[in-house]
């Protein structure tokens, strides 16, 4: 159990600037995602809490202790790789018992935590097998297992289920989080997959070029994104952006043109966009709703999934434009499809891509 | 049709030319001897350079260790059964070559029963920490590199001689001695000096080929098996026996096959630098057999068949434990 503190955490590779700084709190028995595209530092900020990559500067507290000279096995935290890491030579007995027997635990400790830990993954009847009689899903399961025997107080998994095929990632991901339910422990999870971050943490660390762009609970993320980078990576399918210019902005709302499009008024009032500045308006496929007056959308595929459907649609300058449907959808490619954001589910952003709110109460 | 596309289809049909010459061949053949019969056709080169350069030499060297007489010719040596084989095993005390009939046989076995083993372990073991030491992150690591294998690529014989020059009375190694205020030690008259350098010698000269063999093996072990271990608690010295040494285990076990092979080969640099000297103190069993079959008048090839037939066996019980430990280690 324990809490953990970020402070102006930067790391360089030579020249290369990974992490420019970081400050990040997070609190006892929280499940924390580090979710980002590939080279945003997400897992150079992992190995950096192992202890596995020494900082540049800045300061990493466990509990209010400073452990940024503290030797990684000795932090008090635990780690599950992505490639799984298990010792190939190695029984999965003496997988999980290595890291036990280099503390000199006695014995019979030793065997009550193993089969404790064997049990909780339901592993007992592997543990005389080498890794490389084992499936994927059990390997990983190894993995966090050799994790819990040594009782951290803060679990870090890079990328567990990359690794894994689709239908073994959704039940581990279940798994994960039950498990978290269950020990209650601190834990920190890298993913690039935005599905595992919405569906496991409790809270998201969104990153990108090695500085956190927002922090916040899934649905804080999904329906008040920060800027259009955090709009468009959380949420599947991704947002649709659509650049326009503000027409007017008065006491009726705020009237937005583009993209060859009929003009669009917004019913907010205060939103601090003069007249001619440019704004980028993000709606959701899920969030455009058919209306008789809407933007005129070409369909240019129907994709059916059977319980809804995504519309790939274009405006008439070209820019796609994704739609859900609820149920089965009788459009066909070429079709012509009416379509306006349904209320209050827009998002507006300026010019530098940071999300606009009406100003004042 | 454009002209490169001419070019193209011209060269095309050039470069297929031997094909098409040798197919009805070819074609022809399988229809004579049948298609399950044709691997043997393609191996059928490689078969007879391997029967006329290895097989037939051992069938040879057995026909010679069971007759006697210096001449070459098979038809004119005669028969003399197991004599030169009981010839090299008389002995008063198998412990003491001076009560053998033929002492020098006994005294390059025991030579080669303490250089072997000796000339092995330092080997594997300075190649071993050279490779650990070249796998880490130090700086001119591809010049290292370079400069631990160069000597591999030397001719033993200019090995022996670069080396000679150093240890020689007024070598380089004493000029130094002398320089630092030591007295000069002649390096290669006292036995166990001899020895000694013989061992030093022929680990410098073959070192670098087992090193980059470790380097390759240690290099093929993930870096995160050892981040693991690292948050796993494991010290330096846990984590080289517990992961590195058993992962390394496969690697080792050629490495330590080839270098028993070649230290038991061990011939030229040797004769070189010691010719077996002083006295018989670095005759190896490869020198010995040399020496009896083609240096010493009259020409006793029987005999050195014979001791050569000797060694094999020796080489083959060794090479059937090896594959006994390996097979072990590999299906525990």
């Amino acid at each position: 159990m324990a809490n953990l503190v970020l402070e102006n955490i930067t790391k360089s590779f030579g020249l290369v600037e990974v992490i420019p700084s970081i400050n990040l709190e997070i609190t006892d028995g929280e499940f924390v995602v580090f979710v980002g595209p590939s080279g945003c530092g997400k897992s150079t900020l992992l190995r950096l809490i192992a202890g596995l990559e020494d900082a540049s500067s800045g300061d990493i507290r466990i509990d209010g202790e400073s452990v940024i000279n503290v030797p990684a096995a000795d932090r008090g935290v635990a780690m599950v790789f992505q490639s799984y890491a298990l010792y190939p030579h190695m029984t999965v007995r003496e997988n999980l018992s290595f890291g036990l027997e280099n503390i000199r635990m006695p014995k019979g400790e030793i065997e009550q935590r193993v089969s404790k830990a064997a049990a909780l993954l339901q592993i007992e009847q592997l543990l005389e097998r080498r890794p490389k009689q084992l499936s994927g899903g059990q390997r990983q399961r190894v993995a966090i297992g050799r994790a819990i025997t040594r009782d951290p107080k803060i679990f870090l998994f890079d990328e567990p289920l990359s690794n894994l095929d689709a239908e073994l990632r959704v039940l581990m991901r279940v798994e994960i989080t039950s498990l978290h339910q269950r020990l209650g422990n601190t834990m920190i999870y890298v993913t690039h997959d935005q599905i595992e971050a919405m569906t496991m943490a409790d809270k998201i660390v969104v990153l990108r070029g090695g500085r956190i762009e927002q922090v916040g609970a899934p649905l804080e993320l999904y329906n008040k994104p920060l800027n259009t980078f955090v709009a468009g990576f959380i949420g599947s399918p991704r947002m649709n952006f659509v650049q326009t210019k503000v027409v007017e902005n008065s006491e009726a709302g705020i009237t937005l043109s583009g993209e060859g499009l009929p003009n669009l008024t917004l019913p907010v009032q205060g939103l601090p966009l003069p007249a001619g500045a440019a704004a980028t308006l993000g709606i959701r496929p899920e969030h455009l709703v058919p209306s008789a007056d809407g933007w005129p959308l070409k369909v240019t595929l129907a994709e059916q999934h059977g319980a809804s459907s995504y519309l790939h649609c274009m405006t008439p300058n070209g820019t796609p434009i994704l739609v859900h449907e609820p149920g089965q959808s009788r459009l066909r490619s070429g079709d012509i499809l009416h379509v306006s954001p349904a209320a209050g589910e827009w998002h507006l952003f300026d010019e530098e891509g940071l999300r606009v709110e009406p100003s004042g109460p | 049709m454009s002209a490169s596309l001419r070019i193209a289809r011209a060269t095309g049909a050039v470069a297929s030319l031997p094909a098409r010459a040798i197919e009805p061949l070819m074609a022809g053949l399988q229809k004579a001897i049948g298609i399950k019969k044709m691997p043997w056709f393609f191996l059928l080169p490689n078969l007879l350079a391997v029967i006329l350069f290895s097989l037939l030499p051992v069938f040879v060297n057995i026909f010679y260790s069971f007759t006697g007489s210096d001449r070459l010719y098979p038809s004119q040596r005669p028969f003399i059964g197991t004599y030169n084989y009981e010839t090299l095993l008389d002995c008063g005390n198998y412990l003491d070559p001076s009560t053998c009939s033929r002492d020098l046989f006994w005294r390059a076995l025991g030579n080669s029963l303490v250089f072997v083993p000796t000339q092995v372990a330092a080997m594997i073991g300075i190649a071993l920490l050279t490779a650990i030491c070249l796998n880490g992150n130090i700086r001119g690591r591809g010049f290292f590199r370079g400069v631990f294998f160069f000597p591999v690529m030397l001719s033993p014989v200019v090995v022996a001689l670069t080396w000679q020059w150093i240890l020689q009375r007024t070598g380089v190694l004493n000029g130094i001695l002398t320089n630092l205020g030591f007295e000069p030690v002649n390096w290669l008259v006292y036995a166990n000096s001899a020895f000694f350098w013989s061992v030093f010698v022929t680990v410098w000269a073959h070192m670098g080929f087992y090193t980059i063999i470790l380097l390759a093996g240690l290099q093929a072990i993930p870096r995160d098996v050892y981040e693991a271990a690292k948050m796993d608690s494991a010290s330096h010295w846990r984590a080289f026996t517990r992961i590195t040494l058993p992962l390394l285990k496969p690697v080792l076990l050629v490495v330590f096959i080839l270098a028993v092979i070649r230290s038991v080969q061990t011939f030229d640099e040797l004769y070189v630098l010691t010719g077996g000297g002083p006295g018989s103190a670095t005759l190896l069993m490869v020198q010995y057999i040399y020496e009896i079959g083609f240096a010493v008048q009259p020409r006793n090839f029987g005999l050195a068949a014979a001791a050569s037939l000797l060694l094999g066996i020796v080489l083959l019980i060794f090479t059937l434990v090896q594959l006994r430990i390996s097979r072990g280690s590999s299906n525990g």
